[in-house]
């Protein structure tokens, strides 16, 4: 029983000096971040061979890893910046439209804001002057105002219908 | 802390703060310069991740390009390179899903041909050559490993990242990093004597 519980202290002590050893890298045993854990790893290295061993390869097998040359070949980083500075171009240009069209929009938007204002007042006096009820005034100004758009979207209809006639494969 | 350390992290913070800067101005210039800087360290996490050199070749410019677009997020209190190597493992992991369903268990071990290693050094023929055929050990067990195992091994010994950056970039917690890292060195020792080549 107490050799068991002996042995699976031994094993416990060799798993924790291992992961030590593992995660410390190359500077084993002056790695470790915790004192404590640093001078009971020491201890354990001075008496256990295995882990001794352990130790070497890892620091070997590191240095190797270290040593696996891989380099970035010129024209790849070459092409990677003309590529990066390519794509900064569109996306500077992509923003100055999206400026430009939101700039536009404010302009339109205020711009029918004012004239409608306008339009208004100038149907009210019109109205006033000829003596016309302001229902009826009104309605002449929302015609007006809509008109432009009815025209517009019915000359489109047509386009599409006269296109839908003649090429026969306006659907598809 | 004494006065070194504390001057080193003041720059490094200077530095993240300045590099933020740039990506936000979506800067050319800075851009270029990251790139010489990074590239070649870049290049070696994304050719461990994914085992081809096409395909991290790609993912590298890929990698540039997002940095680019999304410079704005890059959080300077943190360093670059941790928010560059996420990019590029997001990018290789998005790759990886639209190729097949699969994370990163997915890369590597379908069969390619992976890491080619060249001659390096002026030492002697023997030694060269002793060296290199250790490294083709080194690589072929890599090779062999899980991706998550090669990916923690590659962070914390090539690129030298703390613990906690390698939690940052691979989002899991820290134990898992800590055993993913003890057990790709465990299962790459047999291979540094060349034993299942």
């Amino acid at each position: 029983m107490s050799a068991a519980k002996n042995g699976v202290t031994e094993n416990d002590a060799h798993e924790r000096a291992r992961k030590l050893i593992a995660l410390a890298g190359t500077e084993a045993v002056s790695g470790a971040d915790d004192q404590s854990s640093n001078a009971w790893l020491a201890e354990h290295m001075s008496t256990c061979a295995s882990c001794r061993a352990f130790a070497e390869n890892a620091a070997e097998t590191i240095r190797g890893l270290r040593a696996i040359p891989i380099a970035a070949e010129r024209s790849l980083v070459s092409t990677t910046q003309a590529r990066v500075r390519r794509r900064a171009l569109e996306l500077q240009r992509q923003r100055e439209r999206l400026w430009l069209v939101s700039v536009s929009c404010t302009a339109v938007s205020l711009i029918a804001l004012l004239s409608t204002f306008a339009l208004w007042r100038g149907f009210e006096w019109l109205g006033a002057r000829a003596q016309l009820a302001p229902l009826v005034w009104q309605v002449v100004f929302v015609v007006f105002c809509v008109t432009p758009a009815l025209v517009t979207g019915v000359l489109l209809l047509l386009r599409g219908t006269h296109l839908a006639d003649h090429s026969g494969s306006y659907q598809s | 802390m004494n006065a070194t350390a504390c001057y080193f992290e003041n720059s490094m913070a200077q530095e993240s703060t300045e590099i933020a800067r740039g990506l936000r101005r979506r800067d050319p210039d800075l851009l270029d310069r990251l790139i010489e800087q990074y590239q070649h360290r870049l290049l070696r996490y994304l050719m461990y991740l994914t085992g081809r050199r096409e395909l991290a070749e790609d993912l590298f410019q890929e990698t540039w390009i997002r940095v680019l677009e999304r410079g704005h997020q890059f959080n300077d209190k943190y360093t670059f390179s941790t928010w560059l190597f996420a990019v590029a493992r997001n990018l290789t992991i998005d790759y990886m899903r639209r190729k097949q369903p699969a994370s990163l268990d997915g890369l590597l071990n379908d069969g390619e041909a992976a890491f080619d290693v060249p001659a390096t050094g002026q030492a002697s023929a023997f030694d060269l050559s002793l060296r290199r055929e250790q490294n083709e050990h080194i690589a072929a067990g890599m090779e062999h490993l899980p991706a998550e195992y090669r990916e923690a091994l590659v962070l914390r010994f090539q690129e030298g990242m703390s613990l906690d950056e390698i939690a940052n970039v691979t989002r899991v917690p820290l134990g898992t990093v800590k055993s993913r890292i003890y057990r790709g060195l465990n299962e790459l020792e047999p291979w540094l004597k060349g034993a299942p080549l």
